[in-house]
């Protein structure tokens, strides 16, 4: 079975249609519990990426070696491997960034979002169409974490980014963890309602 | 049956690949990682000192490093210091013998590279040669004299002692009187939140400025931090507080206990003591040495 759609289709798909956090509701724990500035949201965004699209195209490319019955602990064996190849080269050769990024990298192993990808395309598509989806899908994971992330900060401690742009502190709640929970819902519907007034104005 | 004989077979090999990913990574990585250590040690330690981007350090300042080792013969056991030499030049280092009375027992030259001197691997079997195979040796740790215009200006200690739950690792920067210029921790792994607040400022720097008369008896308490002690302790270069206020609340303190962090007595105490014995130990081994070195008029740039 190989997907229809081109390149960008996948990559626009993974932002807007399926989006891993708003539309599929994968990977909740890192999107409710780290999402509390742009920055970090950002920041496990691109570490996410990464560790898709490497891990989606190694898939895709043993997609006939695996056997069926072992694939789960194959993904997570090859999510693992490429967890930490990135995690050794980001300490060797940007050490400052991996000051920042460290704790994150290793967070992901665990993450849904990446498993789920490889379990539903890269086992079945072919490498290119995997490396479009996992760019697609980084990316949204990216986008989501930080439109969460701008809301809470900027609700919760009233800076952007680390720069005081309101100069108090609206809602000092919105940066707890359980705020997390409030914040992914309430964006999920409001998602769901551009589409919905969307998809209207297009029938209309 | 012959279905798991494919799935083991699948899943070692998919297993070793990723071994060999990781594996030739970390191979590829370890030696920039290692630099990078390095590199962030030496700034730790110019920062202690009190050197930054802003404030760099002066050309004349050195950092001259000797290394000590325990030495056995016979059942008898020895230290046994290698230091620099002074006046010809790099590579050029010598391996004072002392017994444990303080008296003085061998000198062998030993000619290793600076770049190589740094590295245990390569540092020890070089002195294990100059000195002869009949002695053991065993690598116990560093002390960094630091010197400027060839006077002594601070001592520079990195040294290990065992945490709550394994090693804490730390560099403490002594002026030339051995008061407590500066304490950073290079690594723990202490709980966090718990344990893990002793890399935080308001903890650390409490043994600023303490000297060594205060630092011999000194003990953790678990009365509360005083807060204009803890604002002093958290400001970064005077902060809101200026620099004069900060110098004069930590002068105040300075002979004061280690006030123990919540819910972490046993980490506070295991630092305090572990700071306690490092300064303790170097204070005495270095009384030695010195006077070892005067009495047998080795010239070290120290």
């Amino acid at each position: 079975m190989a997907t229809d759609k081109t390149n960008i289709q996948l990559v626009v798909n993974g932002i807007l249609n399926e989006n891993p956090i708003f539309r599929l509701v994968l990977s909740m724990c890192p999107a409710v519990g780290i999402s509390t500035t742009v920055m970090n949201g950002f920041m496990l965004g691109i570490a996410v990426l990464f560790v898709q699209v490497f891990s989606s195209c190694t898939i895709s490319l043993f997609k006939n070696k695996i056997h069926p019955r072992i694939r789960i602990p194959t993904y997570t064996l090859t999510i693992a491997t490429w967890v930490t190849v990135i995690d050794m080269v980001l300490a060797a050769y940007l050490p400052e960034a991996y000051a920042k990024m460290g704790i994150f990298i290793k967070l992901i192993v665990a993450f849904a979002i990446i498993t789920m990808r490889l379990e539903m395309f890269a086992c079945k598509e072919s490498v290119n169409a995997s490396f479009w989806d996992g760019i697609g899908m980084g990316l949204g994971f990216m986008f989501g974490m930080m439109a969460l992330g701008f809301v809470r900060e900027l609700l919760g401690m009233g800076t952007l980014l680390g720069y005081d742009v309101l100069g108090f502190k609206p809602l000092l709640f919105f940066v707890l963890p359980f705020a997390g929970f409030f914040c992914v819902g309430l964006m999920m519907a409001f998602f769901n309602y551009i589409e919905v007034v969307y998809k209207r104005s297009k029938r209309a | 049956m012959k279905d798991i004989v494919t799935i083991i077979v699948r899943l070692t090999i998919s297993c070793l690949l990723a071994g060999i990913v990781m594996g030739g990574t970390f191979i590829l990585t370890n030696k920039t990682k290692k630099e990078n250590a390095i590199k962030n040690e030496q700034k730790v330690m110019l920062s202690l000192l009190g050197y930054s981007k802003e404030k760099p350090a002066p050309a004349t300042l050195e950092l001259h490093e000797i290394y000590r080792y325990l030495v056995t013969e016979k059942g008898a056991q020895f230290l046994g210091y290698l230091l620099p030499v002074s006046g010809s030049g790099h590579g050029d280092f010598t391996f004072v013998i002392i017994d444990l009375d303080g008296k003085f027992v061998s000198q062998t030259p030993v000619s290793i590279s600076p770049e190589k001197v740094t590295e245990t691997e390569s540092r020890t079997p070089a002195v294990q040669s100059a000195i002869g195979q009949e002695k053991s040796l065993r690598y116990a740790d560093q002390t960094i004299v630091v010197t400027r215009d060839q006077k002594r200006e601070a001592y520079l200690l990195p040294g290990k002692f065992p945490g709550f739950k394994t090693f804490i690792s730390v560099i403490l920067a002594l002026n030339q009187n051995f008061t407590i210029l500066g304490l950073e921790i290079m690594e723990h792994e202490e709980d966090p939140g718990l344990g893990g607040e002793i890399v935080q400022k308001y903890f650390k720097n409490q043994f600023k400025g303490k000297p060594i008369e205060t630092i011999k008896q000194i003990e953790v308490v678990k009365t509360p931090l005083p807060d204009e002690y803890r604002k002093a302790l958290e400001a970064d270069n005077g902060g809101a507080l200026g620099a004069d206020e900060v110098g004069k609340i930590e002068a105040q303190y300075s002979d004061k206990n280690i006030y123990a962090l919540t819910g972490a007595t046993i980490s506070s105490r295991s630092l305090t003591e572990g700071v306690k014995g490092i300064i303790k130990k170097t204070a005495y081994r270095l009384a030695i040495l010195d006077r070892v070195l005067q009495e047998q008029k080795i010239a070290v740039p120290f």
